[in-house]
């Protein structure tokens, strides 16, 4: 685990790719040809997805009544691999540019299901990362996506009622760190079947995990 | 194009998000003034004023600072993008930029990046992301927006 790791455990209702995988049922014809997909991945998207009542929602509110309720579900996961990393200037620097390339990866869970497109676009981070590639959902479709982020670091993981504070100064363990990494992206999604990722919020978590070097994204539909 | 194998992981859904309720923005805008681009029908709204109230925060949004900025597309959509000032009541300047869509519901569903001072009181603001969700009024003059920090 990698210092910007989140933690993990207080999530009950992790479902591991494999997992996912094995346990989609619903037969569905789906065209994949010309796509260069993963054994498992082609497997997932041949048995079709697993209804959008994969997880159930999570609902939110304020404290009166009068506050309208936000509610995120799970959407998909993406696991995307990175190539190249070169850095312009440093961080610290007004003109600092990050450059860490897309290799390629996997889309997997209960309303999208494909792949990223091999080397289609790379994160272009300044202090916020701002990414831009392509997605090929399983029927051949493309998808362009445009995804912020944002990350800021505190002393524990986040838990309802408790105020965040900021972690110790360094050198403090990292394991005493609480990384928060949101991303939201923005998608173009053709007319058709993945259209309502046109007109849908989303936000996601962002965990970097190494060897092989990548990214595992958590993509909730705000609802 | 060149091609790539994915490697063996056995990933997880990682990391859970909750949404912590934060503040609410009332926005008085102008009446639309809608012009045909290419893009579709673009749809300009100033903002005239507006009141943030929160328990942590009371600012208010600063008159003729920016406004709305839509795009109507072919599904009838609107593409939002607002961007404004706010001034709090300690005099602390918040710069807030909204992106997402308007249904035709009439209901918001939105992001707001929001910058301010690294050593002010609201400096929490500054790289967090907020979920919102507004509501527009039946003559599109105020829309009010609900934020929620994605914790």
């Amino acid at each position: 685990m990698s210092a910007v790791n989140e933690g993990t455990g207080s999530n009950d209702e992790s479902i591991s790719r494999r997992r996912f995988l094995s346990g989609a049922t619903t037969a569905g014809a789906v065209a994949l040809s010309g796509l260069t997909l993963s054994d498992e991945a082609r497997a997932q998207a041949a048995a079709g997805h697993t209804g959008d009542a994969a997880l159930p929602p999570n609902w939110f509110e304020g404290p009166d009544p009068s506050i309208p309720k936000l509610g995120l579900r799970w959407a998909f996961s993406a696991t995307v691999f990175f190539a190249d990393r070169v850095m312009i200037n440093t961080m610290d620097s007004p003109s600092g540019r990050g450059y860490t390339s897309v290799g390629g990866g996997e889309i997997w869970g209960p309303r999208l299901q494909g792949r990223v497109l091999p080397h289609s676009g790379a994160d272009y981070y300044k202090t916020t990362f701002t990414t831009y590639y392509m997605l090929q959902a399983a029927d051949g479709a493309l998808i362009f996506i445009h995804n912020r982020g944002t990350m800021r670091r505190f002393a524990a993981h986040y838990e309802r009622g408790t105020p965040l504070l900021p972690p110790p100064a360094p050198p403090a363990k990292q394991d005493l760190v609480w990384t928060r990494f949101r991303a939201t992206p923005q998608f173009t999604a053709p007319v058709g079947p993945h259209e309502w990722m046109s007109r849908t919020v989303f936000v996601a978590s962002s965990q970097r995990q190494a060897n092989p070097d990548h990214t595992v994204f958590t993509y909730y539909e705000v609802l | 194009m060149r091609d790539f194998v994915v490697p063996k992981t056995d990933t997880k859904i990682l990391g859970t998000i909750e949404l912590e309720y934060a503040f609410k923005l009332t926005a008085h805008y102008d009446p639309p003034q809608e012009s045909h681009t290419p893009r579709g029908t673009f749809r300009y709204q100033d903002i005239v004023s507006g009141e943030v109230s929160g328990a942590r925060i009371t600012a208010t949004v600063y008159p003729d600072s920016g406004g709305q900025y839509d795009t109507v597309r072919s599904d009838r959509v609107r593409d939002v993008d607002a961007h404004f000032m706010v001034k709090a009541d300690n005099g602390e300047w918040l710069y807030m930029e909204h992106v997402g869509y308007r249904r035709t519901d009439g209901y918001y569903r939105a992001i707001a990046y929001i910058e301010t001072d690294l050593k002010g009181a609201y400096e929490w603001m500054n790289n967090t992301t907020f979920v919102v969700t507004a509501k527009e009024s039946a003559d599109q003059r105020e829309v009010v927006f609900y934020y929620y920090i994605a914790n």
